[in-house]
C-alpha cells in the first residue's frame, strides 16, 4: 500500500523512517483537531494516536516483510480487533486511550490530505461529461442504498431490536 | 532538491491550518423542514478547502508535488483510520458475530449498481456502461475490469471515468446522500452503519459521520459495523464483483443493449 510514498521522487531515507515521521505528523494534527473539536485531553489522545500509529506501522511493515500476498489493511484490522478483544489483557488500555481519539477527528485530517491529493485528478475530471457524472452519482447511491435496504431486511427478519 | 515526504512543511502546515479552521467552525445543521436537516461536518470543509487550495492560483505553495505527497501519505493514513475502526470492532466482536448474516448479505446489496445500467444505455453509453455500473468503481474494481477487458477497452474507459469522478465528488456526495437517507428512510441504525462500508476508505469515513451524529449513544456499535463491513467489502466484495457482478452486468447489457441502446434513443431525444 505505501508504494506511492516510496515510489515518489526524492526519497533518500529508508521507507520506515518516512512512515514513522508521517504518522507522527498525522498524530499531532489529529490530536490538535481532536482537542479543538471535542475537548479531549491532549495527553490521552496522544497515547491513543500512538497506539493506532504503531498498529498501522506494524501492518504496513508486515505487508512488506512477510512472504504472504496480504494487504496491510487486513493485518491492521486483525491486530486492532485482537488488541481490543474484551478477553485480551490489552483490551482495557487500548480501548480507553483509543476512545479518546474521535473517529471524526481522524477523518477530518485524513480528508484534508485527500482533498489536496484529488486536485491532481481535477483536469481529467473536467474532461468527463455530465452524463458520466450522473452515472457516478447513481452508482454510489445504489451501492449505498442497496446494502442499507438488504441489511435492514435481514436485521428485521432476524429480530434485532433497534 | 531532495526532500522526504514528511519534511514538506508546506503541505502538513496547510493541513494543520485547514483542520483548525474546520474544527473551529464545527458541525452546522441547516434545517430544511421541521424533521429534516442537512448536517455539514468539519470533514466536508477540509476536503473542499484542500481541493480549493490546490486549484486556487494565488496559493502557490500547494502544487502538484504537494498533491503527490498527499496522495502517497494518504495511503499510509488509511491505516490509522482502519486501526481505529478495528479497535471498535474488537470491542464489539460478540455483536458482530451475532449480526453476521446481515453483515454478509448486505454485501450483495452492492449489486444494486447494475440497476443503473439501463440509465447508462439511455444516456448513450455502449460497452463503457459495463465498466461503469458493475460496482462502485474504486481501486480494486478498476483492477478487476482492466484485468478482464484490457487497458484500452471501452469497459476500462467506463470504470476509469467512474473512478475519477468518484475521487473528486464521491466523498462529498455520499455525505449528503447519507444525511438525506437518515432523514427520509426509516431503517435500522445498524443498517446505515453497515451500508457505509462501500469499499472506499474515504467514502466510508464520510458516510459514518452523519450516521454517528444521528444515533448518539451507539458510537462504538456504528463504528464497529461500519469498519467491519468496509473490511468485508474489501476482501469479500471483490470476489462478488469478479464472480457475480461483472458477469451479471454483461448479461444484462447483452439483453438490454439491443432494446434500449443508443440507436433507439436518438429519436426519443428528438421527441423532447
Amino acid at each position: 500500500m505505501p508504494d506511492l510514498i516510496d515510489g515518489s521522487e526524492n526519497i533518500s531515507v529508508h521507507g520506515i523512517f518516512n512512515w514513522i515521521f508521517l504518522l507522527a505528523i498525522f498524530s499531532i494534527i489529529t490530536v490538535i483537531g481532536n482537542y479543538i473539536g471535542y475537548k479531549h485531553p491532549i495527553s490521552d489522545s496522544l497515547v491513543g494516536m500512538g497506539i493506532l500509529s504503531v498498529i498501522t506501522l506494524l501492518g504496513v511493515w508486515m505487508e512488506r516483510k512477510l512472504p504472504f500476498n496480504i494487504s496491510s489493511i487486513i493485518y491492521i484490522s486483525v491486530m486492532g480487533i485482537i488488541l481490543a478483544f474484551p478477553a485480551m489483557p490489552t483490551s482495557e488500555f487500548v480501548s480507553y486511550y483509543v476512545s479518546k481519539v474521535e473517529l471524526m477527528s481522524i477523518v477530518t485530517v485524513f480528508l484534508a490530505y485527500v482533498g489536496i491529493g484529488m486536485g491532481k485528478s481535477w483536469n481529467e475530471f473536467k474532461t468527463l461529461g455530465l452524463r458520466a457524472i450522473i452515472i457516478t452519482i447513481l452508482v454510489i447511491a445504489s451501492t449505498y442504498l442497496g446494502s442499507a435496504i438488504v441489511a435492514h431486511i435481514v436485521l428485521v427478519m432476524t429480530g434485532v431490536p433497534v | 532538491m531532495k526532500k522526504n515526504p514528511w519534511r514538506d512543511y508546506k503541505l502538513h502546515g496547510t493541513v494543520l491550518i485547514l483542520v483548525i479552521i474546520a474544527e473551529l467552525i464545527g458541525t452546522i445543521e441547516i434545517p430544511l423542514t421541521k424533521d429534516v436537516a442537512i448536517t455539514i461536518m468539519p470533514l466536508i470543509y477540509t476536503i473542499i478547502l484542500g481541493l480549493v487550495f490546490y486549484l486556487a492560483k494565488p496559493i502557490k505553495w500547494i502544487e502538484r508535488k504537494q498533491a503527490r505527497i498527499a496522495e502517497g501519505a494518504m495511503m499510509l493514513f488509511i491505516g490509522v483510520l482502519i486501526a481505529k475502526l478495528a479497535v471498535s470492532s474488537g470491542q464489539s466482536i460478540g455483536l458482530i458475530f451475532k449480526m453476521g448474516p446481515a453483515l454478509i448479505l448486505q454485501e450483495l446489496g452492492h449489486l444494486a449498481t447494475i440497476l443503473v445500467l439501463p440509465i447508462a444505455l439511455i444516456l448513450g453509453f455502449k460497452k463503457e456502461a459495463i465498466g461503469m455500473t458493475n460496482s462502485i468503481g474504486r481501486e480494486p474494481n478498476v483492477a478487476v475490469v482492466v484485468d478482464k477487458f484490457g487497458f484500452n477497452s471501452p469497459e476500462s474507459r467506463g470504470v476509469f471515468a467512474i473512478f475519477i469522478i468518484g475521487t473528486v465528488i464521491g466523498t462529498i456526495f455520499i455525505s449528503f446522500l447519507v444525511t438525506f437517507s437518515l432523514s427520509f428512510l426509516p431503517l435500522h441504525p445498524y443498517a446505515f452503519a453497515m451500508a457505509s462500508g462501500v469499499g472506499s476508505a474515504s467514502m466510508n469515513a464520510a458516510a459514518i459521520g452523519p450516521t454517528l451524529a444521528a444515533f448518539p449513544g451507539l458510537e462504538t456499535q456504528i463504528e464497529a459495523f461500519a469498519g467491519f463491513s468496509n473490511l468485508l467489502s474489501f476482501c469479500v466484495g471483490i470476489y462478488i464483483v469478479i464472480f457475480v457482478a461483472l458477469p451479471l452486468t454483461e448479461k444484462v447489457y447483452n439483453w438490454l443493449e439491443p432494446k434500449i441502446g443508443r440507436d433507439s434513443i436518438i429519436p426519443k431525444k428528438e421527441d423532447e
